[in-house]
Order: C-alpha cells, then structure tokens, then sequence
C-alpha cells in the first residue's frame, strides 16, 4: 500500500463519516438521518475487531508456551487452555446456557469482586503517601480529607452534626466549582479535538504528523 | 421549512464562528503571529522520564486507558494515542523497551499503526515488535488492570506514563507503579480519577491539558491555532457565566432563555 494511501484514506473516511454525524445532529433532512442510520448499523463491523483480541492473545501466549519462557509458559499453556474452554462452552451451549453462565458467576464474578475490594487498601495507601503535613497546602488538604472522612461515617455525624454540614459545605462549594471548571473545559478540548481530527488536522493518534 | 433541529441553532451558529475563528487564527500564525502555549511540566517529563529508563536499562509502561473509539470517551483515546506515539517515538529512539497493555481490540490497530509508524519515523522497525509490544492483556476491568499490575511487579519499569480515560483501576496502577519507584506521569479528564492521579503520580495532566498534547509535543501551528480559538471560547463560556449569574439573581432571564436553560 502506497505511502499516500495509507496517510490519506484514513483522514478521508474520518471526515466524511464526522460530516454525516455532524450534519445529522443540528439537521432535520431525511436523507442525512437515513445516511447516518445506515453508518450506525455498519459501526457493529467494527465489533468483529473482538476477535484481534483473541488472534493477539493466542499468539502471544501460544509463542510463549513454543518458547517455554521460563517463569511464564505454564501461566501461558492455562490461559490458552481457558481462552479454548470458554470459546467452547459458550458456543456449543449458549452464553445464556446454566454452565457458561455458572463459569462466569463462579470465576469471573469473584475475581472481579476481590480485586475492586482491594481498591480501598490502594486509596488508604495513596491517602498514607499524599496526607502528610509537609506545608500548607497538604496541611489544608489533611483537614479537608479529615472533616471530609469524619462527615461521611455514620457516627461522627450523629454524635457533631456539623460534620455533616461542614462535608457538605466542603463538596457543594469547592468540590463542586472546581469539577465544574473542568468538566467546561474538557467539554471545550473534547470538541476542538474532535474539528481538528474531523478535518483531518489532529493526524497524532494515527501515529504521524502533518507535513512528514 | 425548519432545516436546522430547534434548540441547536445556537450551537450550530457557535461551531460555525469556531471554523471562522480558527481561520482568522490560522492567517495571523501565517503572518508569524503563532500563539503562545502555556508551559505542561507533564510533557516536558516524558522525555526525562524514558531518558531514566534508557540509564537504568529498563522498559517504559505507556497506558492509553481503556476507552474505545466509538464511546463517549474518544478524545480522551485520541488524546492518549497521540502521547504514545510521542512517547513510542522516544523509546524508539533510545532502544528502550515499550510495553503497552492495551484493553480494548477496537483500539489495538490504531495503536499498532501508531506505534509502528513512530519506529519507522526513527529508523528502528527491527526492534518493533507488535505482540510484546502492544499485547491485549482483557477486555475486563479488573483482569486487565491485575495484568498490568503483574508487569510492574515482575518487570519494574522505570517509567509509567498514563494518559487516556481510566476508571477505578487508575489508583490501582498509579500505586502499584509507586511502589516500585517508577516515574509516573499521570493524565486523564475523567472527574473522579484525576485527584488519584494527583495524589500518586509525579506529575499531572488535568482534564483538557491532555488535549493540547499534540500541539505541545509538535509544536504544530494548525494545531495550536484550533487550541488558541478553545480558549476564545472558553472565555466566551466564562463571560457568559458570570454575566448569566448577574442578569438571573437581578431577575433578568435573557441568557436563560437564549441558551433554552
């Protein structure tokens, strides 16, 4: 594939999809709501894309296993060995059916719940290294983060009730004016980002930069 | 006959005077008036943080998040793509070791195209490899983010760049990469991960700043221009806020009424 075509179709396709979007959201015309509709069925093609998952990680694993990488080709041969059982059981009975749904609610499930429960002892080991009175900003934060903590646990509230309203003087004020500033301006560099890659301007994300 | 949708005349008319504003921008900067960019001390690190790497002989983590192309969080992915060709390009360019976990299949072409053309740019497609490179670690939260975790433990890179949408897995990896003593650069504009970052990482890229990574990082003049013309509209949204403020608390309802609120 030439050199032009690869830099080129990409850039040509963006912009005349991103047109059709555009047009078919600030206008009524019927013709641009069939074009657009028609453009939302074929984005389900691009789920085919699944399976490159599945291509990288076979061969990934699978060269592993070939090459017995010491310490990791027997962690490699299981991952394969579930890839296959659960590509298996899922096609020959069903996702919906009682065993594929029993491997997923009895491994998958649990899984997932023990490693988000194990979130709260990252954030109390982040809150360790970040909570230390080193100068006034961290001192401040420190507070924040105590009348904060103080104000969302049942008892501290019950027994001062001012912690409630101080947690929520704290949210309603600084937390919430400061996330609004950045929602406004992520809203604003979300769409400048979206013209300048709708006229094919933003080219980084495909790896190269204009004019090489 | 209505041919523009009711309630998005405004907003039709706004991104019309965007195109006008970034053109009368792009003929200033060809006249050599180019705006000036703020200085990120975010970007200026990435190179610092794979020199590090290249001293230590250790590999680089660059993470682009686990956004799609087709959600809501697509510029964030573009975003995030762009610095991994930056940072992919730097690695290329000092033999240093990529690992890229990716976790969305969608995004597994655009990165690798990405990721290959930053190595052919630095004249280095025989230390590319696009398997170890950039695996597909899962599709799922958690299992992805344990993956990743695994890596830092087994392989302790000496750098972990994360730029793109994260969710709840993003304290995970900020901490885990902490402990071992990586360098850690930081970026996302998803409300409720960025004080994770804030509180772990080195250094920070908060919320819009990751979107002026490519014309921080390619000193590109059509791409500052489209920057400098957000921030006219910025402050156009500030002073239509503060204004909208005055006129509503004295009972006057036109920037109300004009924005349909």
């Amino acid at each position: 594939m030439s050199e032009l075509v690869r830099r080129n179709v990409p850039l040509i396709i963006t912009f005349l999809v991103g047109m059709v979007m555009v047009l078919e959201y600030y206008t009524v015309s019927p013709e641009i709501m069939a074009v657009a509709e028609q453009i939302n069925t074929w984005r389900v093609i691009l789920y085919a894309c699944v399976y490159l998952g599945t291509i990288n990680l076979l061969r990934l694993h699978g060269r592993r296993v070939m090459r017995r990488t010491e310490g990791q080709w027997y962690f490699s041969a299981w991952t394969i060995l579930i890839i296959v059982a659960y590509a298996v059981l899922g096609l020959y009975y069903g996702v919906e059916s009682t065993n594929y749904r029993w491997m997923m609610d009895n491994v998958n499930v649990p899984l997932g719940s023990t490693m988000y429960a194990s979130l709260a002892f990252y954030m109390a080991a982040g809150a360790y290294r970040v909570l230390r009175a080193r100068n006034l900003g961290v001192a401040l934060l420190l507070a924040s983060a105590f009348l904060v903590i103080m104000g969302n646990t049942p008892l501290f509230p019950a027994m001062f009730p001012w912690f409630a309203a101080v947690r929520n003087w704290i949210f309603d004020t600084f937390v919430v004016g400061s996330y609004r500033a950045i929602r406004i301006g992520v809203g604003l560099g979300g769409v400048a980002l979206g013209i300048r890659t709708l006229f094919g301007l933003e080219t980084g994300y495909l790896g190269r930069r204009r004019g090489e | 006959m209505e041919f523009i949708r009711s309630g998005r005349i405004l907003p039709f008319v706004a991104l019309i005077l965007f195109g006008v504003l970034m053109w009368v921008y792009r003929d200033q900067a060809k006249k050599g008036k180019v705006p000036w960019i703020k200085r990120i001390p975010a970007f200026n690190a990435m190179e610092e943080a794979v020199g590090r790497a290249t001293e230590m002989g250790k590999s680089v983590v660059m993470v682009p998040g686990r956004g799609s192309l087709t959600d809501l969080f697509v510029a964030q992915t573009v975003a995030g793509l762009t610095v991994l060709n930056y940072v992919a390009r730097l690695c290329a360019r000092n033999s240093v070791k990529l690992w890229v976990p990716m976790a969305n299949a969608l995004v597994i072409p655009v990165a690798r195209e990405n990721v290959h053309d930053a190595y052919a740019a630095e004249d280095k497609l025989d230390e590319f490899d696009p398997v170890e490179t950039l695996p597909f670690v899962s599709g799922s939260q958690f299992a992805w983010a344990a993956g990743v975790i695994g890596y830092y433990a087994r392989e302790k890179p000496a750098a972990n760049i994360m730029v793109g949408p994260f969710w709840a897995e993003s304290m995970m990896l900020a901490e885990s990469a902490a402990r071992i003593g990586a360098v850690q650069i930081g970026g996302t504009a998803r409300l409720y991960q960025i004080p994770f970052f804030a509180a772990v990482c080195d250094y920070v890229i908060i919320g819009e700043e990751m979107f002026a990574a490519n014309a921080y990082l390619t000193r590109d003049t059509e791409v500052i221009v489209s920057l400098a013309t957000t921030d006219v509209f910025r402050l156009a949204g500030w002073a239509i806020i503060v204004i909208g403020a005055i006129l509503s608390t004295v009972g006057i309802k036109v920037i109300t009424e004009l924005l349909g609120v």
